[in-house]
This record gives C-alpha cells, structure tokens and sequence, in this order.
C-alpha cells in the first residue's frame, strides 16, 4: 500500500513538468505605437450645410488629437461610403467597413444651424468591439466651433487615457505685439489672441493662480518691478506686491492662501511667501546668493528655485515647512526658471549649455535627467499643461522669439505664436 | 504457535529488509526529482537579463519562401530540365517558320492576277485573314522563345542551387518542409502586428513593469478557438488595448500545423527600454 502511495507521488511530482511545458511566447512590445483613427468630417443632420463649420471643426480636433501623440490618422482619402453617412449610434455604423481601413477608434458627428445658433454632436466609437465609446451635444453660437472641437478632444482624451485633455485652457505670454510688453491669452493652438493688459511698460512673468480666474504677473509701470493681480472675467486689475527692489516671479500656491516670489527689499533677491493681500508672511530664503523663480509642488509642501549659492545657477528644493535645502541640479553653467509638474513627478527647467538654452527634464529626486529640446535658438520658459503631458516655452530662432508646444517627453513640437512679434514667458491655465 | 505473517511466507520477498530498502530507494529518487523540478533557490523569480529579440525579418507574411529554389525535387531536377531544353526549344522552330511562308506567299502573288473587280470585298477579307494568321503565328513563335529562355534558366538555376534538401531555413527551429516560418513565431508577429497601443495612453513611469498574461487557445486552421485573459495588468488602457488585438488575430492569415495553446505574456519592456 505504502508502495503505491509513492509510486502516486512520483508520478504527481513527475507530470507536472510535462503539463508546465506550455508553449509560452512574450510581446514585449506593440506593433503599433498608436491608435488608428478614423476622424470623419462633421455632418449637417438638418437644415442649412456649412462646410466652414465642419471644415473647422475637423481641423481644431484634428490638431488636438495629432498633438496628443496617441493617433494615427487613416488618410480621408481611403474612407469609404460610410464617413458619408451620419452615424451618431453604434447600430448606424458600418464597422466592418472601418476595420478594413485599419481604424481601431472612429469619430463621427453632426451639426444643426439655426440662425446664428449650432449644435453639434460628436461621438467617438470603438472599432474592434462595435460600440458607442463616448459622446456629447455642444449647444452654441458658430462662433464658438473652436471651443466645441476643443471640448470634444478632452473628452476624447478622457475616454482613452482616464484623463482629461488640456485643450480647453487657455496659454497666457507676454508679447510686443503693440510696441510694448504686454500681457496676452490665447487658446491652447495658439488661436484667438485676445490682449489683458494695456500698461504701455514693461509687463513680464505671468502665472495663473490654481482655480484659473486670476493672473499674476509683474509689470514696471510703477516704474518698479511690482507684482500685480488680474482677475481674467472681469478685467480688474490690483497691484499686489509693491515692496522696494524686485517683486517678480509670483506664484499663489495650491491651496490659494500664499504667494511665493522673489523680494530683493533687504538688497539680495531673496525667496518670500506672502499672503493674499500682499503681506509678507514667511522669508524661505536666507542666503548671499540669488534666489528667484520659485514654483511649488502639488501638495503645497515644497518649494524649488533657482539659487547661485553654491557658484553657478542651479536649481534648489526647499521645504516649507522645515526650511531644509537640497540641491536639484549639479550639471551646466546656468539653471532657470524651474516649473514642477502637475503630478508632482518631475521638474522642468531652461539649462544654458554651450552658449545655448535648452529645455530639461528631471526626477523630483535628483535622478533620470532628460534633455527635450535640442537644435539651434534658445529654449526658455518652460511650463506644464494642466495634465502634465504637454510643456509649454519660448524659443528664439534667428533674433524672432515665439512660443511653442511639445509633449512632455519632447516629441511633437509646433509653433504657437508667429514669428512677426516677440512673444515669450507662456504660462498654461488650470482647466476652465 | 505464533502465526507466520503473510508477508514472509512470499517467496519474491524473501528477505524482510528488501521491502524497506525498495522504499527507502523510491523515497530517494522522489526527492532527487522533486530537488530537480523545484524551484529551490528562486531562479524562475530572477528578473531576466533585458535582452531582446528583435525579429527583422520573419515578419507574418503568407508564404514566406515563395520564390525559393525548391531544394527538395533536386533528384528529379536533372531529368526533368533535359526533357524540356530537348523537347521545347526546337520543336516550335522547326514547326512555325516553315509554316509561315507557305501561307504567305501564294496569297500575295495572287493578288496582281484578278482582273474581274466585283471581287475586292473578298479579297480585303482574305488579307486580313491572312494578316490575322501572320499576326497569330509571330506571337506564337515569340512565346516559343520565351518558353525556350524560360526552361534555360530553371536549368540553370537548378545547376546553381546547391542547397541540401534539409537544411533548417526560416527560424533556428524551423525544419525545412515548412511554408512559411515557425507556426509559434508566425502567430507572435501576427498577434504584435495588431497589438497597437501608445505609449501617451498609459503612466510613463510605470510602463516598464506592466505586464499581463492571456491564454489564447488557436485551431489547426488558424481560428482562434477561446481565449482568457489570465493575469490581468490592473491598467485598463493596457489590457483593453491586449483584447483589441487579441480580437484582430482571431482568424490568423494561414492555417497552423495543429492545433495550438498558448500562453501570450504581454508587457512594455522593449518600448521602455527605447524610450529609455
């Protein structure tokens, strides 16, 4: 008996290892690095057509969605009689016919002119599974198309990734487009240039404060460098920070009770947190060196900046609460204008190298340090997009300075503002 | 008085400690090849040196050695060539040419004799049927060359190919009398070729660690039978993005050996690694 029993375990030991002998393959990677798209043009349902409304249409979401990185376009050109017809249900689409083309993902949509009045309706499917993946009714004036497109690829961006897109916000700089450096807001494809400030002086630096409705920047009109505050819906406009010397590079913090800047009041520019009403509340700084471009953390708890302490400019973390200073950087001549990212993973900053400034990346901890932009021109200014997947700079090229876009891994860059006028110092909005 | 147990009264087992030994002795290779199976110092736990195989050239194409001087026939090869470069090069030329004259010639010196003028309409139709003949016959004798060209060369390449009959061709694994490349390897580029995912859909700092395992089950005519999606990454965008091309590759383009189950492993390693 006792025999059998181990003649029962040699064989239960034994024959898993036949059955464990599965054939097993690993893809360490996809076949494609991207989604196809089918991208169709919008579609009168009723009443009057429109090319331009659709023409538009297609060309603000077309944009948003290339800028993602996360498309490939089928070419219009091999659409069949389907992107001809209106489909705003998965029972109304032909997919098999979208599977031919290779498109994994299809937008389709329609508009209804009434008067001055436009509805569009755009929805985005899944291919491969044949069903309604999201979609949303835009009711407006058909001058509102851009902001419609801009809406629909958010919510594209949410459907896909879990997160919404930043294409609704807004991107503040400083241009000389009127003969003087004056505070602008433009849409995030650089469309619709609308200016804020009219101070016929020196206006630089702007920053949004978290909940959007608020722009800090610092302008010379008193003849000072001051920090000011605009409130963007109502256009009015306070000076917020007037204390001798530099008052330059306000930030308001997360929570929205503190405004960290630069102070050069004792003589040395120095690193301070004032309250709302411009009253100094804390020095975060104290040293001999230069400390200036503060930007905080998402939690609120750090602050980084860039500081000559140690010899060159380099960019420098320090605690709120503790006062503890760590150094950030320890490669190139100059380091500035530092920005944290929205989730709190990396810093960006401007790094002279070689005569030249160009665009970096790098861990909160000091590590992983990517280098994003390279050619000829000077790269400053950095900052995030709301979701941290975009920064936003300034680039010179050949004397002309103009603001540009890329992903936050550096791909996919494009130009913004043109290059007739001086536009530098982007800052993007929070989501509105 | 006392009762002989059963056990001694065997005769195979004779001697009592025979029994104990046996035991002792099966115990012992029990646990030599479970020490073997085992996982005892966690190696199968090691992470994997980051090496990757990148396949350049076997990519998923219906009948890869389309094309390739078939090794196998070569015995037959030295017969059946001699047959055709005998057969096919002189016939057609000793045949068409002399053909050709003959018909040619009457009609045209036929032409200058008719004096009754009622009878154009038919001769127009005798040219053009003749000019219709010629044509047929010209276009003959050229494919006739051409098929002379033709059995020139495979004769030609027949001498050229050296190749052994066996010799493994495709993958390292491959065997030789395989259309196309490994069945394994085919149905891995094929189900990669559909996999499209990008890389902006998911956290950049957790890309090299994402990994999902689905069990795919295909039959011998290249359907996919069921499938399962074993270990999930626990990334939404990742593993919809796994069943989208799992769907794709539900009909593969060829039919398998047999029937086939396995066990696919996706993750990110060799994007994170170029994106590095």
């Amino acid at each position: 008996m006792l025999l059998r029993c181990l003649i029962a375990v040699f064989l239960c030991l034994a024959l898993p290892c036949t059955v464990l002998a599965a054939t097993q393959i690993e893809i360490s990677s996809p076949g494609e690095q991207t989604i196809p798209l089918g991208l169709t043009k919008l579609l009168p349902d009723q009443g009057p057509r429109s090319a331009r409304i659709a023409d538009e249409f297609d060309e603000v979401l077309g944009a948003d969605l290339d800028l993602s990185g996360l498309f490939r376009f089928i070419d219009p050109q091999s659409f069949l009689d389907d992107a001809g017809r209106i489909g705003l249900f998965s029972t109304q689409v032909n997919f098999p016919q979208w599977r031919l083309l290779g498109a994994e993902t299809l937008i389709k949509g329609t508009y209804h002119l009434d008067g001055d009045n436009l509805v569009v309706e755009g929805r985005l499917f899944d291919v491969v599974n044949r069903r309604l993946l999201t979609g949303r009714r835009y009711v407006g004036q058909v001058k509102d198309v851009r902001r419609m497109a801009h809406a629909f690829a958010d919510l594209v961006l949410k459907e896909l990734t879990g997160e919404e897109g930043p294409f609704s916000s807004r991107i503040a700089y400083i241009s000389n487009q009127t003969g003087d450096k004056e505070l602008w807001l433009m849409d995030v494809d650089g469309k619709r240039p609308l200016r804020l400030t009219n101070h016929r002086s020196i206006v630089l630096n702007p920053d949004f404060s978290p909940h959007g409705k608020e722009i800090l920047f610092t302008s010379y009109r008193a003849n000072n460098p001051d920090l000011y505050r605009k409130e963007i819906y109502t256009g009015k406009e306070a000076k917020f920070s007037y204390q001798p010397g530099l008052n330059t590079a306000g930030r308001m913090s997360p929570n929205q009770r503190e405004v960290a800047l630069t102070l050069s009041k004792d003589g040395n520019p120095e690193i301070y947190l004032i309250s709302t009403s411009g009253r100094i509340r804390k020095r975060i700084t104290d040293n001999w060196g230069i400390d200036s471009d503060p930007t905080w953390s998402p939690d609120g708890g750090k602050i980084a900046f860039v500081s000559n302490r140690q010899g060159n400019p380099h960019v420098f973390i320090a605690d709120v609460f503790t006062g503890k200073k760590t150094r950030l950087t320890t490669r190139g001549k100059y380091n500035a204008t530092p920005a944290w990212s929205p989730k709190g993973d990396r810093i960006v900053f401007s790094r002279q190298e070689n005569g030249r400034f160009d665009i970096y990346t790098i861990k909160s901890d000091g590590t992983d340090e990517r280098r994003l932009t390279f050619g000829p021109g000077n790269s400053e200014h950095p900052r995030w997009s709301p979701d941290g997947r975009f920064i936003v700079y300034s680039r010179d090229k050949d004397g002309n300075r103009a603001v540009y876009v890329m992903r936050a891994d550096g791909t996919g860059s494009r130009r913004l503002t043109s290059l007739e006028s001086d536009c530098r110092h982007p800052a993007w909005s929070p989501r509105w | 008085m006392s009762v002989i147990p059963l056990r001694q009264v065997n005769t195979f087992h004779k001697d009592p400690k025979f029994g104990r030994l046996l035991l002792v002795s099966l115990v012992i290779h029990g646990l030599v090849w479970a020490a073997f199976i085992g996982d005892w110092f966690g190696s199968s736990s090691r992470p994997k040196p980051p090496v990757y195989y990148v396949d350049l050239i076997h990519k998923p194409v219906l009948n890869p050695q389309a094309g390739r001087p078939d090794p196998r026939p070569s015995k037959k090869q030295q017969a059946a060539p001699v047959k055709k470069s005998v057969a096919t090069p002189v016939a057609p030329k000793a045949v068409t040419k002399p053909e050709v004259k003959p018909l040619v010639k009457p009609v045209k010196t036929a032409k200058p004799k008719p004096v009754p003028k009622p009878d154009q309409r038919q001769e127009k139709k005798v040219q053009s049927a003749i000019d219709e003949i010629r044509q047929r016959q010209a276009r003959e004798a050229e494919r006739d060359a051409l098929k002379d060209k033709l059995a020139k060369l495979r004769e030609s390449v027949g001498a050229a190919a050296t190749v052994p009959a066996d010799v493994p061709v495709g993958m390292p694994d491959g065997t030789g009398d395989e259309v196309g490349v490994s069945a394994l390897a085919f149905v891995q580029a094929f189900i990669q070729q559909n996999w499209a995912l990008s890389p902006y859909l998911l956290d950049q700092s957790r890309i090299a660690n994402i990994e999902a395992k689905a069990i795919l089950a295909y039959s011998s005519a290249g359907k996919l039978v069921r499938y399962r999606i074993d270990t999930p990454s626990g990334n939404s965008q990742f593993d919809d993005s796994l069943k989208k091309a799992i769907i794709k590759s539900q009909q593969l383009p060829q039919p398998l050996p047999k029937d086939l189950e396995l066990v696919v492993i996706f993750n990110l390693k060799e994007m994170a690694a170029t994106r590095r």
